[in-house]
């Protein structure tokens, strides 16, 4: 045995080739210390051994050997200034990669304060200290100015935490689907298809099951396999190693087909209208009918008034037509925790413990495929590391752990690793598009764009539908084209359509505007006609930022340059959420199976609640179908349709206490925000809510003032009247000997009116500015041309942006316009990330003089594009 | 499964498996399921962890860590290029359970070998890179695989001609250990019951200019593009020596004499500098797709040149 200490406790691990990282978790439970990446990349394994940051992914339990190792939970009794820091600070969001941070951060601190007192660290040696940490949820900006403040003692470190499971994310104990543990629970693993489209003939899973596996098909109906990872068969044993020796086992027979590796090219994924109804959804909205033309589908106009745009594009005057060609790669999800599930059968009764961004969804889904009612299927998700858009539905995890489960009459967990993740987890399509702006006399004539996403084994890419509702008035057409291949699905990814549309047109805008000679930011304000963007140019065009910008390109080697751009999103909401409230045991209980993926959404019912009932202690119970029903968190609506029905049912609870109290006390009882009135005396809710034991309602998110946009509720879905804008101004250094692009600052403007949780919500808008960094500079999945293979099968070749790559971020809420909707105010999530990689090209034009079109913008193509 | 955990060197060159130091490559690929077989963990051997550093030169231990290369004060004032060079690759968790001697034989990064596909490096006997996605490949084109030798510390070794102690077999100069280039299925020339122990580096001369680059898209934590070390030494404002190395250009860690060539005897000023980098790339044939990496290695070593002499960035 090889004998160490953990936490101060010894431990004895079997002499194999294991690592730190199964020791903790499967053997001693200590779940804290997260396996993300394995190979060393992310940081979210880091445990202290002796004291000082590695990796336990990589670790030998022969290199502990006699040695101490501190994990996340050995250092929280009293919490570490760093841990109080990152609490106070908001230096998180889903949490996955915290753990991993504080370990590492403690690590420089110890360094820091040993070497140097309480000086503050300044940026770049926190940044170089922290560079082997990832994460994906984009809190680096708080956890920098966490570690100084901690470094430097500062009091503001003391600061209670505004994030309510803040204290359980920095500790570890915050149980996410990867870290449940049931009694009994096998380890199950996906086989996947190893070519890009072939014919299963037959699958023999015997020599698993020879291997005491258990096994199961998971193509009985449908055999054609259509892109590589597609899922085969799962098998599930003891361990994982057990589980993927026995998969390795499995017979696949396979009829290798010409695959369709050109996206667009022949063959058809989906031959004929049958096939077709298997193609993946690669948009969170309904599926709008196209036509198809082998791998082609489209286009999916969206114009008005109809057939003007085009026409008048074709007869513009060229030197009053701006435009051009631009491209995007595609950009994968990579949730830190990944896709997860693990799944118990009680009898013909079902719980589902998964990482989802709807659990409600999940669970409607998973009952209609069981054949189930929903009553007799639960799913869990206490906490999600992260969806960004890749989690919105019953996902490979789910099937197999389900149908293993229910074979071997045991739970059964399985959880993607980094490969699987990257491959099939879901990614933004790489888009390429064709935009033309006619504009006479600085006035725009009209616009068209043609977008054609590479959806891979996916339809319904929607492009069009973000620039279409920007610029006001004029004449425009858009038409999305669906370029489909024997590739994994896309899927809809965090404000779908946006990122790619808006980083062709807000570059084409740029131009127009330089080349009429006048203020870019001047510009939109003229063609923009949503007056809450409208007050945001006048903040932008006000910063220091944009006035001393240099307004020509530089000529050194190191150029600053800083450019603009604006989006727009509409406002979904949810009518159908609903909020229970109950008081027990001196606590009013907030409970709706609503998910926390990291957005703050624990948070923002917290605050809703504490808004009206001062001083009351709250908890927040959420994640589970079994209790009142919550929205998914996407397309925005989480805040604005939890917010309010918890408003709500706060008031309806305050009515009920009055009522009951005026029979416990006699006389009339008034019930405030801060307490209950009787008899001349306010009673404070702490005081009163003992007294109210049980009481208990639930509310149900009340309608905007005049009504929404869309007429009839679709699948707890409505549109809202109104849509939320954001203008980003972004200032970029461009080493043009070298090639990179360093972004320097960001001021993000967002116009969604009353932020519930600004705090909070500072931090997801940061995160989607760090997002949006990473799209426009690093991120790019890489496909093998003749396999279909995913070559950006880890973290180190898919690149997500690292703590020295983010800017200075200024986030700037503008809370008018919004007084029809409940609260005041609506998401942000999307429209935070959309125009970044767009202001990112244009703070490039305006340093260098040469404009990228390609994403993301790398060194060789600075180099090419720059010359020097 | 078997583990071997020998305590001797003799011990460790009789067992048979793959040598494990660190495991921080090794590991990955484990859990990738790249690698299967018997292991040789190399910790339990003695003192394969000394560094010693004098006037006459030094000798490091091949179970030394980067990260206690990379911050060793008398290291950096006399062997720069190296502690620059180790301080910039990886990240800081990686290379404080990384060691020299791991660091000198990793396996490729070619995401074709890391992914399992049929290379020469898995066993097959093409290279699916050349017709596939090669873009961070090579530019100076030695043998049938087209991927760069991954080894940063290697490439800024060479710049010291070091000399690499190998137990079990003859001791060799970096170049020597990492072989031609041509042998596409490995990136080293170590034999079966050989293991590397320490490499040993000459004296060097007070005041050598020296810097280390990598161009990279991120700041941080990235594999290079391309990479350079530099190493000169000034006599009488004259370069009187010059030894530059470029890396991820190639199988192999490349020394480039065509630009040393053009440094000795000339001063160390912006033109001269000029004119050296702009042979860089002599001899260069670069693929397809890694054509950008011909001007990207001329502007990497003037960058590393001006650095070294203390011209502005």
């Amino acid at each position: 045995m090889i004998e160490f200490d953990v936490n101060g406790e010894p431990v004895a691990a079997p002499e194999t080739d294991e690592t730190l990282v199964e020791v903790l978790r499967d053997r001693l439970g200590l779940c804290g210390t997260k396996l993300v990446c394995g190979g060393g990349v992310c940081g979210a394994c880091t445990v202290h051994l002796d004291g000082v940051p590695v990796l336990a992914c990589l670790t030998p339990t022969t290199a502990a050997e006699g040695r101490s190792v501190t994990t996340i939970e050995g250092v929280g009794a009293p919490l570490h200034p760093i841990q109080r820091a990152f609490a106070a600070f908001d230096a998180l969001q889903c949490g996955y990669c915290t753990p991993g941070f504080v370990m590492a951060a403690i690590g420089f601190y110890d360094d820091w304060r040993a070497r140097h007192g309480t000086k503050r660290p300044p940026r770049d040696e926190i940044a170089a200290a922290l560079a082997g940490n990832l994460c994906r949820c984009g809190a680096h900006e708080a956890i920098l100015a966490a570690v100084a403040a901690a470094c430097a003692d500062d009091p503001a470190i003391d600061e209670p935490p505004v994030r309510v499971d803040a204290l359980d994310k920095v500790t570890g104990r915050a149980v996410f689907t990867t870290d449940v543990r049931l009694d009994g629970m096998l380890e199950g693993v996906v086989v996947r298809s190893p070519i890009a489209h072939a014919h299963l003939h037959g699958l023999d899973l015997d020599p698993a099951r020879a291997l005491g596996a258990v096994a199961v098909d998971l193509r009985r109906d449908d055999p054609t396999l259509r892109y590589v990872g597609d899922p085969i068969a799962a098998v599930a044993a003891p361990t994982r190693r057990e589980a993927e020796d026995a998969a390795a086992a499995i017979g696949v027979h396979l009829e290798a087909r010409p695959a369709a590796l050109v996206p667009g090219a022949d063959p058809p994924v989906f031959p004929d209208r049958r096939s077709r109804k298997r193609a993946a959804n690669a948009s969170e909205g309904p599926l709008r009918p196209a036509r198809w033309r082998g791998n082609v589908r489209g286009p999916v106009a969206t114009s008005f008034p109809p057939f003007v745009a085009r026409t008048r594009i074709r007869r513009t005057d060229p030197a009053r037509l701006h435009g051009g060609t631009f491209v995007t790669a595609s950009q994968t999800h990579t949730p830190l925790e990944p896709h997860a599930t693990v799944a118990r059968w009680e009898g013909n009764r079902l719980t589902v413990w998964t990482s989802t961004q709807a659990v409600d969804a999940v669970r409607t889904e998973l009952a209609r495929h069981l054949n189930l009612d929903p009553s007799q299927v639960r799913v869990v998700a206490e906490h999600v590391g992260g969806g960004f858009g890749s989690k919105l539905s019953m996902d490979d995890t789910v099937l197999a752990a389900v149908e293993l489960a229910r074979i071997a009459r045991l739970p059964v967990r399985v959880v993607m690793d980094r490969q699987e993740e990257l491959t099939v987890g879901g990614h933004r399509p790489a888009v390429h598009l064709d935009v033309a702006l006619a504009v006479d006399d600085g006035h725009l004539d009209a616009i068209t764009l043609d977008a054609a996403s590479e959806t891979g084994a996916a339809i319904n890419s929607p492009v069009g539908a973000i620039p279409f509702f920007m610029y006001g008035g004029a004449p425009r057409s858009m038409h999305d084209w669906d370029l489909l291949s024997h590739h994994p699905p896309g899927k809809p990814f965090r404000g779908p359509g946006g990122p790619p549309s808006l980083w062709a047109v807000e570059q084409v805008v740029d131009d127009v505007a330089l080349s009429l000679g006048v203020d870019p930011i001047e510009l939109r304000r003229r063609w923009d006609g949503n007056p809450k963007r409208r007050a945001l140019y006048d903040e932008a065009r006000a910063l220091d930022l944009w006035r001393e910008r240099p307004r020509e390109p530089g000529s050194g080697r190191f150029r600053r340059g800083v450019g603009v751009a604006a989006g727009n999103w509409a406002y979904f909401v949810d009518p159908d959420a609903r909020i229970g409230l109950e008081v027990r045991e001196g606590v009013l209980r907030a409970t709706s199976s609503v998910q926390e993926i990291g957005t703050g959404t624990r948070t923002v019912i917290a605050r809703a609640l504490a808004g009206e009932f001062h001083g009351a202690p709250i908890e927040v119970v959420i994640g589970d179908s079994e209790l009142p029903y919550g929205p998914m968190s996407a397309g925005s609506r989480t805040a604005t349709s939890v917010g309010p029905a918890a408003v709500a049912a706060a008031e309806h609870l305050r009515a009920l206490a009055a009522e009951r109290l005026a029979v416990d006390l006699g006389g009339p009882v008034v019930a405030e925000v801060d307490g209950i009135r009787h008899a001349g005396e306010l009673l404070p809710w702490p005081d009163v809510l003992p007294r109210l034991e049980g009481l208990s309602t639930q509310a149900t998110r009340p309608g905007d003032a005049g009504g929404f946009l869309s007429p009839f509720t679709m699948l707890h879905t409505r549109l809202g009247r109104g849509s939320s804008g954001a203008v980003h101004v972004v200032e970029v250094e461009v080493d043009t000997l070298l090639g990179r692009i360093r972004v320097v600052r960001c001021w993000a403007g967002i116009s969604a009116g009353r932020m519930w949780s600004p705090i909070t919500a500072r931090s997801q808008v940061e995160g989607a500015v760090i997002q949006g960094i990473g799209y426009a500079l690093y991120e790019e999945r890489v496909l093998d041309p003749a396999s279909g293979r995913t070559l950006t099968a880890n973290l180190e070749d898919y690149r997500i942006p690292g703590i020295a790559d983010v800017p200075e971020i200024e986030v700037s809420f503008n809370e008018e316009g919004w007084e029809h909707v409940p609260g005041g105010g609506v998401g942000i999530g999307e429209v935070a990330t959309l125009p970044v990689a767009a202001a990112i090209g244009n703070a490039v034009r305006a340093a260098t003089g040469w404009r990228p079109r390609r994403l993301p913008i790398r060194p060789e193509h600075v180099v090419e594009g720059v010359g020097r | 499964m078997t583990l071997h955990r020998p305590s001797t060197l003799d011990e460790a060159l009789a067992a048979a498996g793959t040598p494990r130091a660190g495991g921080t490559d090794l590991g990955e690929r484990r859990r990738a399921g790249r690698h299967r077989g018997p292991v040789v963990d190399l910790l339990g051997i003695p003192d394969l962890d000394d560094l010693r550093i004098d006037d006459g030169g030094a000798r490091l231990g091949a179970l030394v860590t980067l990260d206690r290369l990379a911050t060793h004060p008398e290291l950096a004032r006399r062997y720069g290029a190296l502690t620059a060079a180790v301080g910039a690759l990886a990240t800081p968790q990686v290379r404080r359970m990384a060691t020299l001697g791991g660091s000198l034989l990793q396996a490729t990064r070619c995401w074709y070998a890391r992914a399992g596909v049929s290379c020469h490096r898995t066993g097959g006997d093409t290279c699916p890179a050349r017709d596939g996605d090669h873009r961070f490949h090579v530019i100076f084109d030695l043998g049938p695989c087209a991927a760069p030798h991954p080894s940063t510390t290697a490439m800024a070794l060479l710049v010291y001609e070091a000399t690499v102690e190998v137990a079990g077999g003859e001791d060799r100069t970096v170049a020597e250990l990492l072989g031609d280039g041509t042998d596409p299925t490995r990136g080293d020339t170590l034999g079966t019951g050989e293991l590397v122990t320490g490499v040993r580096l000459g004296p060097t001369d007070p005041g050598e200019a020296t810097a280390y680059l990598r161009a990279t898209s991120r700041l941080l934590a990235e594999w290079p593009l391309v990479e350079c070390a530099v190493r000169l030494r000034l006599d009488g404002g004259r370069i009187a020596a010059a030894a530059v190395a470029a890396g991820a250009v190639a199988p192999i860690p490349l020394r480039l004499g065509a630009v040393e060539a053009r440094l000795v005897d000339g001063p160390p000023d912006p033109d001269r500098l000029e004119a050296a980098a702009a042979a860089a790339a002599d001899g260069a044939a670069p693929l397809p797709q890694t054509g950008y990496k011909v001007e990207l290695l001329r502007r990497t070593v003037l960058a590393t040149l001006r650095r070294a002499v203390g011209l502005p960035d």
